[in-house]
């Protein structure tokens, strides 16, 4: 319960304020490759996604909305 | 089983990533694409246990992505899944493995409007099999601070199932799923963003896996996810190292860590590679019981099976069980003038009961070996 | 009749969507001074005052913005159309390493004066929110009018304000 608390309230609050300085939208060259995007490419999650599902008990976690499947 | 989502963050900048050959967008982090693109990409899978194959999976799928007037986009994709093999009936029993064979059609569509500070996404699901249709709507909307270094997310979802197994176990059974989602994505660095994503699903119905002998599974599932990633651009090389971890619970009791690391290196000339390492250890399921049999009936009744409540919970299916798993892999990408990118991507996956992280993983059942291969080609414009 | 609870959900909704469309406030205001600028451009130095008396269009790029892609044929228009008029269209590089500009240069010519600026100080002193930006400077050097991002809806709006501070001048 207390792991929840902490997570639900302290680490977002600790993420929203972290980054010493602000960076200017100037300064956002690098940030703007797709390889430091999150997600990457949608059908190459879409698979791994899928492929883990199938075999391990886990599942989701950056998305929601994707149908169900009766995967063996 | 449900598979997950990109959120519109990711979707937004994967579009307008995919849009431009060189350095995609993320400064204006609600812009719609500045161009197209359609994918292809081909999944040929195979698992094998105890020496011998398992399942075997090709999967070819299409996804294409337009930017629309000046303030929407849309996207779809395509999947059709062909798998065939057989899995065992009980833990990782060879004999009476259920064969099967069977083609999944699946597809969805997402619109997605840009505001001046965020988006919204409306998104759709079908899935279709033999024995299994699926279907899912979702909706997921971004707010973006002024400066762009802090990017809320929300998403609701639902999804309802029909099952009709084809050795007629039941028939005609439901299951119903309901996700939510939050979540915060921060520019830390020029060379850092980082994101916190919580998701919570509740689910109700059919859950069992009626291919499975004395598969009782409770009628509702509630599961949980946290979720860390960490992008880090390395200026002395040009690469960026992408990190995760999420924590699962549910409350069939299991909980799983998965930690996963990839490192992109261009390597001039379009060219880059891709190293990639994933652990994951996961908990039993309460219900879940070993393969230690009834003394008198034997395999594969549970023990005490004669005198126990009919309706009792269980299941042998070794994906709840306690264990770890390892995925190593490398892709390899070449980017072809301004327009095309292509990849292959191998990898393999182990699982096994004794890789188990912090505690005993389930003892008696033999590892699962799977390779996977992926090629992808993608045309922008 | 709705009820106490939904009328708060619909104000909630309602300030949502405000602040989802409000527009960026500016660093600088209009009316005030421009802040001047002497930096290396592509074919010599590039100064603010030197284009004293002139409609300055003031435009921050780098390579890596979509968006700025689409404004440079767009700002050569602009600069044929109405450089005989009194506008001067200044390109601000802010690339970190200027090779990246010059890559970007050789795709995508500019028929307008281009300036570097991978230190970044000139659009800190313009109070740049987004990339990319572009800052309309008076005759009298004082700003006249700001605008993030550009859409293909942008090219009439910046048009007519363009039309409409010549139309005053000489």
């Amino acid at each position: 319960m207390k792991a929840r608390i902490f997570f639900l309230l302290i680490v977002p609050a600790l993420l929203a304020q972290a980054g010493c300085a602000t960076v200017q939208p100037w300064e956002k060259g690098k940030l703007a490759k797709p390889e430091m995007t999150f997600g990457g490419d949608k059908l190459e999650t879409r698979y791994a996604d899928h492929i883990y599902t199938s075999r391990e008990a886990a599942s989701g976690g950056a998305g929601v909305g994707g149908g169900g499947c009766g995967c063996n | 089983m449900t598979t997950s989502r990109q959120p519109p963050q990711d979707l937004a900048a994967s579009l307008l990533a995919a849009a431009l050959l060189l350095p995609g967008v993320q400064a204006l982090a609600d812009e719609p694409p500045q161009g197209g693109s359609i994918s292809l990409r081909y999944l040929d899978y195979a698992d094998r246990q105890s020496g011998l194959d398992r399942i075997r999976a090709h999967s070819p799928s299409i996804a294409v992505t337009a930017p629309v007037a000046s303030d929407w986009s849309i996207e779809g994709t395509l999947t059709a899944d062909d798998v065939s093999g057989a899995s065992p009936r009980y833990h990782t029993a060879v004999s009476g493995a259920s064969h099967m064979q069977d083609e999944r059609k699946a597809g969805d569509i997402a619109v997605t409007r840009y505001f001046r500070r965020g988006t919204l996404t409306a998104g759709a699901a079908y899935s279709t099999e033999h024995d299994y249709v699926s279907r899912a709507l979702s909706l997921n909307g971004t707010v973006s601070s002024e400066d762009n270094n802090t990017t809320w997310a929300f998403g609701i979802a639902g999804s309802r199932d029909r099952i009709d197994p084809v050795n007629h176990v039941v028939v005609d059974e439901h299951k119903r799923t309901l996700s939510i989602l939050a979540g915060v994505t921060r520019v830390l660095t020029p060379n850092d963003i980082g994101q916190l994503t919580l998701t919570r699903t509740n689910g109700d119905g059919y859950l069992n896996d009626p291919y499975k002998l004395f598969d009782n599974r409770p009628r509702s599932r509630r599961q949980n996810t946290v979720l860390l990633r960490w992008n880090h651009f390395v200026d002395s090389t040009g690469g960026t190292s992408r990190l995760s971890y999420r924590y699962y619970s549910d409350s069939f009791r299991i909980r799983a860590h998965t930690l996963s690391g990839e490192y992109v290196q261009p390597l001039g000339g379009g060219w880059s590679i891709v190293p990639e390492l994933r652990l994951y250890t996961q908990s039993a399921a309460y219900f879940y019981y070993d393969p230690v049999y009834d003394g008198t009936l034997g395999p594969p009744f549970p023990p005490g099976f004669a005198s126990a409540e009919p309706n009792r919970l269980s299941s042998p299916d070794q994906r709840l069980s306690g264990f770890g798993a390892v995925t190593a892999g490398l892709k390899v990408q070449r980017e072809i003038g301004k327009l095309w990118t292509v990849d292959v991507k191998v990898e393999g996956y182990e699982q096994r009961g004794n890789w188990r992280l912090f505690h005993d993983g389930s003892p008696g059942l033999a590892p699962l070996h799977a390779r996977i291969f992926q090629v992808g080609l993608t045309r922008r414009w | 009749m709705m009820g106490a609870r939904t009328t708060r959900v619909l104000r909630m909704a309602v300030v949502l969507a405000a602040a989802l469309e409000a527009s960026t406030a500016s660093a600088l205001d209009k009316g005030a001074a421009a802040p001047t600028f002497d930096l290396p451009g592509k074919d010599g130095t590039v100064q603010l005052a030197k284009y004293q008396g002139k409609l300055v269009y003031v435009d921050f790029w780098a390579s890596w913005c979509g968006p700025c892609r689409q404004s440079f044929p767009w700002m050569n228009e602009m600069q044929a159309k109405y450089g005989a008029r009194g506008l001067q269209v200044v390109g601000v590089n802010l690339d970190a390493k200027t090779d990246d500009a010059r890559r970007f240069l050789a795709e995508t010519p500019a028929r307008f004066a281009i300036a570097f600026d991978p230190a970044g100080a000139t659009p800190r002193a313009y109070g740049i929110k987004g990339m990319p930006s572009s800052v309309l400077i008076g005759p009298d050097g004082k700003v006249l009018y700001e605008h993030a991002g550009f859409k293909e809806a942008d090219r009439a709006e910046l048009e007519q304000v363009i039309r409409k501070a010549l139309g005053g001048a000489q």
